[in-house]
């Protein structure tokens, strides 16, 4: 069962295309993690599937289904959830108004009640403007969505930038609960190691293009990486 | 003191109105990014479609008022975001800001053609009897104006705060593609937004519509005096926006009290809103002032094509030998109408300095052209010979370039548009009367000159110093384009940051072009103005800079061939085509082509495309493009092939 199935996805910005046909596919229930150099197309791909950059050419199957024609709001409906680099978070609502957005029409307080389950500090927080949050509050903040939209797949774009180690253990550790509840993921991360160790396939991207496709185990020599990332 | 009171009143119940119309116009722009010119001439289309259904139809008011403002402003809306903004995703602000001026030239020009030019009295809508308090008599229309205005300011704030669309309104204000993430259609908001807006505009326009009659362009004026009020909100706070509003009420409410007795003084209150326009913007710290952009990621912009970068030789020879030979055809009138005609090529050419080469939008050229003919006027009154005299007038504008161009120093996009509009309007209003310009007889008379011995008292004759010195301006302003300044001003237009970290001071440039704009702006005004020898404050008044700017994006605001077909078009055609409704409609057919025209490279004349006959001459040439157009079929069959790549 693939939970998510891209084929021959082509897009870009304005004129210059940046996935020249990239084919990918996140089994359900398993963890893929994208990994690639800088430029290598990653965040666009990210961006493509989720609906917020244009397919120029190819196919999106999420859940056996085609979605490439929809715009985003509906890819996220249809149970896609990308958690976009940066801080997704809307930084001048307040989190409570953040977790009513990622509620939509569910009551208020099982919303913050499951966000708090996993991040405590969020209840504390329910009056203040997000924006004036921790970095690891706020990226927190974003990952709540993937836990109370309860979508089929989890796209995430690099959530540990620009946060203290011990923050990314709690951001990584809320990754794993996700997968644990049988959410099929595709990750990018900085921290090679840490991706690949919680991947079961690791795909790496390099110029626009899948260039490496394969198992933990097979790049665990280094010399893969060696080739594509340009370091061990 | 007590004298004060009624005119309190007064303020409080005129600045509620201008606080409805202002509070819709901030619900728009900081949803969508898109500063709404034309805000009034909607309210004034739904205040339209309310007197016809009340008075025509016969309707009951509250049906009429309900359908105008919940049906009408709404559907305007609709057509606004839907079919003219939504295919300009990720243009530039003076995009938006043409695209809405286009709108409200058409909006205004539309309504005229229906309606006619005269005011339609309306009977009050809300009960005119009054009540006693301490010192003043308080009717109870105005009672109910501010409790709307004050209801709506309320309702708005809790529904931004509380309700589920209101969070998710301010949520597509923050990051729009963020809420699409959340399984939410951001343009589904964006859209009721400008629903709400509208209808605020339109409530506005029907409230106002018994005070000040039924009129076209007063009520499109109507909802531009509260620009001033936005922008005391910054263009984003609700709040600060309905104090800005009743402040600006007051003001001129107290004004009118002032000034009573002091004739010169008159301007005054009228020109209140635009003295806070213009002064906030000036006045305002760098910075103080940030767009809302909305630009989607996928929506940038690919290079334009270049133009207007090399002398246009061919173009401006082919002009000269043209128009040399035209009085040995024309006489007359039309003989007029081509002096006129290549007056207006020197006044599009000089505005497209500032709106085609370094894009910045300035709605105040009809000043300089107005004030070019009066000061031509005084000079040749004062004895001063006439080529002297043009000179100086054109010199006498430069100052007044140079004042012009603080805001751009610091403002960019819409907000110098915005400053530069309050100037244009406050000069009309404060100026024009003044021993400045047209003095109290509000007309100046400036007769034909002789040069060197030459008298231009003929028609033909003038027709040829009119071509030369268009000539030499024109020369001018294509210098200027291909030379340093204009690279430099291109540069600014494509990255402010990117032109000053080579080195390159910005205000220099910016001062300068607005200072050549002025100086050939105000020589082809003398032109003008000696053409037809008399010129009066409506000869060209404020709303021609606006008409001005629509026209010249619609045929290119970038090149020589624009400006010439601009003033053919705006000038020319009316003579050529002379039925009624073509001339009534042409303000109309301009709004709409600016609309559709303004994301266009390069208007009307960018359509054309000069065949490359070096090129069809170089076989390897043909070679390479056969081999693109193989590569490129190869490249399309191979995509639904393409395999796993790992």
């Amino acid at each position: 069962m693939i939970a998510l199935d891209v084929a021959g996805l082509r897009g870009g910005y304005g004129r210059t295309e940046v996935l020249h046909g990239v084919d990918l596919r996140v089994p359900a229930g398993k963890a893929v993690a994208l990994l690639g150099s800088n430029g290598a197309g990653k965040t666009t791909l990210l961006r493509t599937i989720a609906g917020l950059n244009p397919a120029r050419a190819g196919t999106i199957k999420l859940g056996g289904t085609n979605i490439e024609h929809r715009p985003a709001h509906a890819r996220s409906r249809a149970g896609l959830c990308l958690i976009p680099e940066g801080r997704g978070i809307f930084r001048r609502l307040t989190v409570r108004e953040n977790l009513a957005m990622h509620g939509g029409k569910k009551d208020i307080d099982q919303v913050i009640d499951r966000a708090a389950s996993l991040f405590p500090v969020l209840k504390d927080r329910l009056g203040q403007t997000a924006g004036t949050m921790s970095g690891g509050q706020q990226q927190m903040l974003a990952l709540a969505r993937a836990l109370v939209k309860d979508p089929s797949v989890v796209l995430a774009d690099e959530l540990s930038v620009g946060l203290a180690p011990v923050v990314v253990d709690e951001i990584l550790e809320a990754v794993a609960v996700l997968r644990a509840e049988g959410k099929s993921l595709l990750i990018v991360e900085q921290y090679v190691e840490r991706a690949v160790a919680m991947a079961d396939y690791v795909y790496i991207l390099n110029k626009g293009t899948v260039a490496f496709v394969g198992e933990p185990g097979q790049c665990a020599s280094g010399a893969v990486f060696e080739r594509y990332l340009g370091a061990a | 003191m007590s004298e004060y009171l009624p005119f309190l009143v007064i303020g409080l119940a005129t600045g509620s109105v201008y606080a409805i119309a202002a509070m819709g116009l901030t619900v728009t722009y900081t949803t969508s990014g898109v500063f709404n010119f034309a805000h009034g001439a909607v309210g004034m289309i739904a205040t339209f479609v309310f007197y016809s259904l009340r008075v025509d139809v016969g309707l009951p008011t509250w049906l009429a008022m309900a359908i105008a403002v919940l049906g009408v402003g709404p559907a305007i809306g609709i057509v606004i975001d839907r079919v003219l903004l939504r295919r300009l995703d990720g243009a530039t602000a003076a995009t938006y800001v043409v695209v809405s001026l286009g709108l409200l030239v058409a909006l205004q020009g539309l309504a005229i053609w229906i309606y006619g030019p005269a005011t339609r009295s309306l009977d009050p809508i809300l009960p005119h009897s009054t009540f006693r308090l301490p010192g003043v008599n308080v009717g109870w229309d105005q009672v109910i104006l501010v409790g709307i205005a004050a209801a709506a300011g309320l309702g708005l704030a809790l529904f931004f705060r509380y309700s589920r669309l209101g969070i998710q309104t301010r949520a597509v204000v923050d990051d729009p593609g963020l809420t699409e993430l959340e399984g939410l259609d951001s343009g589904l908001i964006t859209t009721f937004s400008w629903m709400l807006g509208c209808s605020f505009a339109a409530l506005a326009g029907v409230l106002l519509a018994p005070l000040l009659g039924v009129d076209a362009v007063l009520l499109t004026l109507l909802a531009i005096q509260v620009f001033g009020a936005a922008v005391i909100g910054r263009l984003t706070s609700l709040p600060l926006t309905y104090f800005g509003a009743m402040l600006i009420g007051l003001g001129q409410a107290l004004a009118t009290k002032l000034v009573t007795g002091h004739q010169s003084l008159n301007g005054l209150p009228s020109s209140l809103p635009f003295i806070i326009l213009f002064a906030a913007l000036v006045l305002s710290p760098k910075g103080f002032f940030q767009e809302v952009v909305r630009t989607r990621a996928a929506a940038v912009r690919t290079g334009r094509r270049a133009v207007g970068r090399t002398f246009p030789w061919p173009l401006l020879v082919t002009l000269v030998a043209v128009a040399g030979l035209l009085p040995t055809r024309l006489n007359g009138a039309r003989l007029l109408t081509a002096s006129s005609t290549l007056g207006f090529v020197l006044v599009f050419a000089s505005l497209s300095l500032l709106v085609g080469l370094s894009r910045q939008v300035s709605l105040c050229h009809a000043v300089f052209v107005v004030f070019g003919a009066t000061t031509l006027s005084h000079l040749r009154n004062a004895g001063v010979p006439f080529v002297p005299a043009l000179l100086l007038a054109g010199l006498a504008m430069v100052p007044v370039g140079a004042l012009v161009a603080i805001p751009a120093i610091r403002l960019s996009g819409l907000f110098l548009a915005l400053a530069t509009f309050g100037f244009g309007i406050l000069a009309q209003n404060l100026l024009f009367l003044t021993k400045f310009a047209f003095g109290a007889a509000s007309v100046v008379r400036i007769p034909r000159p002789e040069v060197f011995g030459i008298s231009l008292a003929s028609d033909t004759a003038f027709y040829y110093f009119v071509l030369i010195t268009v000539v030499l301006g024109v020369v001018a302003v294509e210098a200027v384009r291909v030379t340093r300044l204009g690279r430099v001003l291109r540069a600014l237009a494509d990255s402010p940051t990117a032109t000053e970290s080579l080195g390159i001071n910005p205000t220099a440039a910016r001062v300068i072009v607005f200072c050549v704009g002025a100086f050939l702006a105000a020589i082809a005004g003398g032109l003008l103005g000696t053409l037809t020898q008399v010129v009066n404050t409506s000869t060209f008044d404020f709303f021609q800079s606006l008409v001005w700017v629509t026209v010249l994006v619609t045929t290119g605001a970038a090149t020589l061939g624009g400006s010439v077909l601009a003033a053919l078009l705006l000038v020319a055609a009316p003579t050529v085509f002379t039925s009624a409704t073509f001339v009534k409609l042409q303000p109309v057919f301009f709004g709409v082509a600016a609309m559709l025209l303004a994301q266009a490279p390069n208007g009307v004349v960018g359509l054309f495309r000069r065949p490359d006959f070096a090129a069809l001459g170089d076989r390897s040439a043909w070679r390479a493009g056969s081999r693109r157009l193989a590569e490129r079929s190869l490249a399309e069959t191979a995509v639904p092939s393409m395999g796993v790549t790992a």
